[in-house]
């Protein structure tokens, strides 16, 4: 079931974004050229090419025909091209996606399947001593920035004990492949993986923990045990799964931060996903590919509303009654 | 609204400690001043000492001392978290209730814009806007206080929206008691320890962001903060220095937050009363 409020609602969001992203580059002081592509590119930029890309821009029209020029080349999946890179935005982030998903990908994986296990586990046994205990420990570890984390790991794992790479995704120039390079790519995942997933744990265990609170004193979890039901059961098919809906939810909102999620882990590891990539724009002030990477994230964002609108129902029936 | 916060926090174990580390560093970064032996900013040539008594907890890559950077910190952090926690607060409570009082097309607006807002992801927009303005402290504030009160508006309109079916409120509304008066007399009041909840978690949010900012290298490179002084830490990782450098402050940090998600922890039963007693105390 899809309502028609949250379509409008994402429009919003979109267009928010797109704004954000056609006006601040015109709204600065300067040549709205270096604005729109960055120190890198007036340094090789010749008069022929500038004034095809003022053309192209618009920038000699008025603001709402520069809108026009704008949204043509958007639809056209015209993200822009970078010469920092010397390369066509959209290329450049897709290069760089793929380790993004892997790291986020598996790390959101773990963290929600760890955090509702613990959560249930601890919400089962409120109020005993290994629930205060896990919750104390959690929710201490949840004060602790992905980032620093990392560093601690890198640190801890990397420098001293040297048993992890430093910094990157894979052996450069090792010519690795079948087994030997899978093994390598794992290698270096392991240490920004930990430290996502450690950050991460405790938003769903708390989260799975208070539900699991409130379901336990739900009449029909009485029933079940009246029933004579054995605990397994009860504590997982009846409470766990009716605990998971808010859990499901806030991962499908990471999905959508997939992009943006692991920034500072993989600025601290080198890891060269997209969050990387955007903190290298942000150095060369490369305005393309941060425009670009923000796009994606707004698609991304989106989609992953829309995945979670629709599968609330499966999830829980009594949702779809409500339209 | 039956519910003590002070006696819910003082009852709660960890709230207490939330609430003297909070406290300790606020006085630490009251007292910076009179902490910190040297000028955080001072450079010399003595860098990358280890600590000594001199330099408590050494320097750093250009001979500043840690300790007193440390404590100065302390002051970026807790300046852009209170006053982001204050800010989005008042914006929220302020659309959040009159959304609910107001109602009709204005309260459809507000509510789509605060969830067209809650969708994307702050740092990314704090990011793209940090790209083309580097933001200074003040204008730092004001951007996360702008992308971060959707969510406590939302919570607010709930509230008010019950509290606006009271007695007490229909009452003073019979009496013919205007919508500004019913809101700062009859609703606003009663969201008190909401807004302190509310408050609390805005605060966490703006320490981290600040941090992570600065960490990034997008926050105003004049003003000392612990996310700068802990990137600047990570290129010495192969030097024995993150022992005093790096270590300390992240510490610090993660102290404030925790201190921060203790407090806010013990203050929750507020939002949800069935909660209470099953904490960690």
């Amino acid at each position: 079931m899809f309502s028609k409020g949250n379509l409008v609602t994402y429009a919003i969001a979109f267009l928010f974004i797109l704004a954000l992203n056609f006006l601040l580059p015109r709204m600065m002081p300067g040549d709205p050229l270096m604005a729109i592509y960055g120190d890198e590119a007036l340094i090789t930029m010749t008069p022929e090419l500038k004034a095809e890309l003022v053309e192209r821009f618009a920038l000699d029209q008025p603001l709402w025909q520069q809108l026009g020029a704008y949204f043509v080349a958007l639809f056209q999946g015209e993200l822009g091209y970078s010469y920092y890179y010397n390369a066509p935005v959209l290329s450049v982030i897709l290069g760089h996606l793929p380790w993004t998903l892997l790291l986020v990908g598996s790390s959101l994986l773990l963290s929600t399947i760890l955090g509702i296990t613990l959560g249930i586990e601890s919400g089962w046994r409120r109020g005993s001593r290994t629930d205060r205990a896990m919750l104390a420990g959690l929710m201490s570890l949840n004060g602790f920035p992905d980032f620093f984390l990392g560093m601690l790991l890198l640190i801890a794992f990397g420098v001293t004990l040297g048993i992890f790479p430093l910094a990157g995704a894979l052996t450069p120039y090792s010519g690795l492949s079948g087994l030997a390079w899978l093994l390598d790519v794992l290698r270096h995942l392991f240490l920004p993986l930990a430290a996502l997933t450690l950050a991460h744990l405790a938003g769903g265990y708390l989260l799975t923990r208070n539900t699991m609170i409130t379901v336990l004193k739900e009449p029909y979890m009485l029933t079940a045990r009246a029933k004579g039901l054995s605990q397994r059961v009860l504590k997982y098919r009846h409470a766990g799964r009716n605990s998971m809906l808010p859990v499901v939810t806030r991962s499908g909102i990471w999905m959508g931060r997939v992009i943006t999620g692991a920034l500072f882990v993989e600025l601290v590891f080198a890891y060269p996903g997209v969050g990387y990539l955007t903190y290298e724009a942000l150095l060369a002030r490369d305005y393309p590919i941060i425009q670009g990477v923000f796009l994606m994230v707004a698609i991304f964002v989106l989609a992953a509303n829309f995945l979670i609108d629709l599968s609330y129902p499966k999830l829980d029936p009594r949702v779809s009654y409500a339209y | 609204m039956h519910i003590d916060l002070k006696r819910e926090i003082k009852e709660s174990g960890p709230g207490k400690t939330g609430l003297i580390i909070l406290l300790l560093m606020i006085a630490v970064a009251l007292l910076a001043p009179v902490l910190a032996p040297y000028d955080p900013y001072q450079q010399s040539t003595a860098s990358l000492l280890s600590p000594s008594w001199s330099h408590w907890l050494g320097t750093n890559h250009v001979g500043q001392d840690v300790w007193s950077r440390l404590a100065f910190g302390a002051r970026t952090s807790l300046l852009v978290g209170f006053g982001v926690g204050t800010l989005a607060t008042l914006l929220g409570t302020a659309f959040g209730v009159s959304a609910a009082l107001v109602g009709g097309l204005y309260e459809k607006v507000v509510m789509r814009m605060v969830d067209a807002f809650i969708v994307i992801p702050m740092i990314i927009v704090v990011i793209l806007i940090s790209a083309y303005i580097r933001p200074g402290i003040l204008t730092l504030i004001f951007l996360l206080s702008l992308l971060s009160w959707q969510g406590g508006a939302r919570i607010m309109r709930a509230q008010a929206l019950s509290l606006k079916e009271r007695g007490h409120v229909a009452a003073a509304r019979s009496f013919g008691a205007n919508r500004l008066y019913l809101a700062w007399r009859h609703v606003v009041p009663d969201l008190g320890p909401i807004l302190l909840v509310e408050f609390i978690y805005g605060v966490r949010r703006a320490v981290f962001m600040e941090a992570g900012l600065a960490f990034l290298g997008i926050s105003d490179p004049t003003v000392v903060s612990w996310g700068m002084m802990m990137r600047d830490a990570l290129s010495f990782s192969y030097l024995d220095v993150w022992q005093w450098w790096l270590v300390p402050t992240g510490v610090a940090l993660s102290l404030i937050i925790i201190g921060l998600t203790f407090v806010g922890h013990a203050a929750e039963p507020v939002i949800e009363p069935r909660l209470r007693g099953v904490g960690i105390a």
